[in-house]
């Protein structure tokens, strides 16, 4: 499977629809996620600054409804882009809260505040998608 | 008043006999009253220190043969967050600077300088003393990344995006007002002074870690020039423009909302500390900021920091 291909944006849809493995960390922390979850309707459009392409996530009641290649971002509530270096070591494993705080994706559009109330959701489908395996 | 006295003229060798209780009862002395930008930078030409002239001889024997596995754990657990944190407002603050007013920004300079001091500060402390490998200030904050809990990376996370949305526009009040929040009350108001707190208690009162104590105990005075800043930029700001008090209260509103996760547990017991401690600790020092400064908060506010999670760093 290719990154940033239709097919890949299908899985990764599938992957954060269902979240990452839960192992390894406390219940409570779960917890918050899944309240973070409940209801949430919103679209992320993740990008790769060197292509320009994004792949756009529809969140609809807390459902991933949604996915799609595209280059066009502008529907999306959430615009977030990140060069190819650091969507390759999300890939390898880099912790994506580490690459939050290092604002190493960059909010290009969308309300800072809203977005960050659902963080710890926003990092762990981050690391659900990140872990797809491509080539 | 004497031990404030004190305080306010040590050098670093009397820093180490001050007592933490009267350095954080320094940093609130000063808000109902709030100093102007421009004593608040003489008074930092007063008391700035050398980093360099720390010795952490005593704390590698403290470290390695009397503090057990257990508190070394905690002691990591917890201060590994205000390792990245020094780090993460050193960087994110000249951003601030390009704004407010020519006083404000000299001011501004001068805490740039502090923020880049106290990172240095951790970095010798995480690499001479916890014994973090990497030969460049990176290569040390990545090894004790694994450390930091969400309780930090969330609002040093918010705090960059923050910074990145004001250098669009460095005089937006509003921008200005949000990141001052996220930056001055709760970072540092709330968070550092908890960390403060709870590691120089238990430094001092086991008699362990004596250029720890000193050190963070002079970052602890660097801090309240900092939030006397803080809070006096947020006070003239609503001031000024009242309708900006909606933006300290919707920043408040993120930061509470995500102040409950955390996904590893902490035992600070062995610091000495109880979950229900940290939280009344936490609670108490929102408090002061809040009343001390006249920030009015509506009852859904109020209500989210009655529940502030006990797991300052996960436990
Ligand atoms: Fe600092
Ligand atoms: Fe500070």
């Amino acid at each position: 499977m290719r990154f940033f291909t239709p097919e890949w944006a299908e899985a990764a849809r599938a992957a954060v629809d269902a979240g990452p493995e839960r192992a390894g960390k406390l219940p409570t922390y779960w917890n918050w996620i899944d309240r973070a979850r409940t209801g949430y309707t919103a679209t992320w459009a993740l990008g790769v600054r060197e292509t320009g392409e994004y792949l756009v996530l529809r969140w609809k009641d807390g459902k991933c409804a949604e996915a799609e290649i595209t280059s066009d971002p502008s529907a999306a509530d959430y615009v977030l882009a990140a060069g190819a270096d650091t969507w390759r070591e999300l890939r390898e494993g880099a912790d994506p809260g580490r690459v939050v705080m290092y604002r190493q994706l960059r909010l290009e559009r969308g309300d800072v505040l809203a977005f960050f109330r659902v963080i710890y959701f926003f990092v762990e489908s981050l690391a659900a998608l990140s872990r797809l395996r491509t080539d | 008043m004497t031990e404030l006295t004190d305080v306010a003229e040590s050098d670093l060798r009397g820093i180490r006999d001050l007592d933490i209780d009267d350095v954080l009862a320094y940093v609130h002395r000063d808000l109902k009253r709030l100093p102007d930008y421009t004593e608040l930078y003489k008074r930092y030409l007063r008391q700035r220190w050398d980093v360099y002239e720390l010795d952490f001889s005593q704390d590698v024997a403290d470290w390695r043969e009397r503090m057990t596995q257990e508190e070394r754990d905690a002691f990591v657990g917890i201060s590994a967050g205000f390792h990245h944190g020094e780090r993460q407002v050193e960087v994110e603050l000249p951003v601030f600077m390009l704004g407010g007013s020519e006083e404000s920004k000299i001011y501004m300079s001068s805490q740039i300088e502090d923020e880049a001091r106290h990172t240095v500060f951790f970095d010798r402390f995480y690499r001479e003393v916890v014994g973090m490998p990497g030969d460049s200030v990176q290569e040390v904050l990545d090894a004790s990344f694994e450390h930091v809990s969400e309780t930090f990376v969330g609002p040093f996370g918010l705090l960059a995006y923050q910074a990145d949305e004001l250098r669009k526009d460095p005089e937006d009040p509003a921008a200005r007002v949000r990141y001052g929040t996220t930056y001055f009350l709760w970072i540092e108001g709330v968070l550092a002074l908890s960390v403060m707190k709870i590691t120089l208690t238990y430094c001092r009162e086991r008699g362990f870690l004596p250029g720890y104590y000193t050190g963070f105990t002079a970052t602890c005075r660097d801090e309240a020039r900092h939030v006397q800043f803080g809070m006096r930029f947020l006070r003239d700001s609503v001031q000024e423009d009242p309708r900006l008090l909606l933006q300290i209260h919707e920043t408040l509103r993120t930061i509470l909302a995500i102040n409950g996760a955390a996904s590893r547990r902490l035992a600070l017991e062995s610091l000495g500390w109880t979950p229900e401690e940290v939280r009344r600790l936490m609670i108490r020092q929102l408090h002061m900021k809040l009343t001390d400064v006249g920030i009015a908060i509506p009852p859904d506010i109020r209500e989210m920091v009655s529940r502030i999670e006990p797991e300052l760093a996960g436990g």
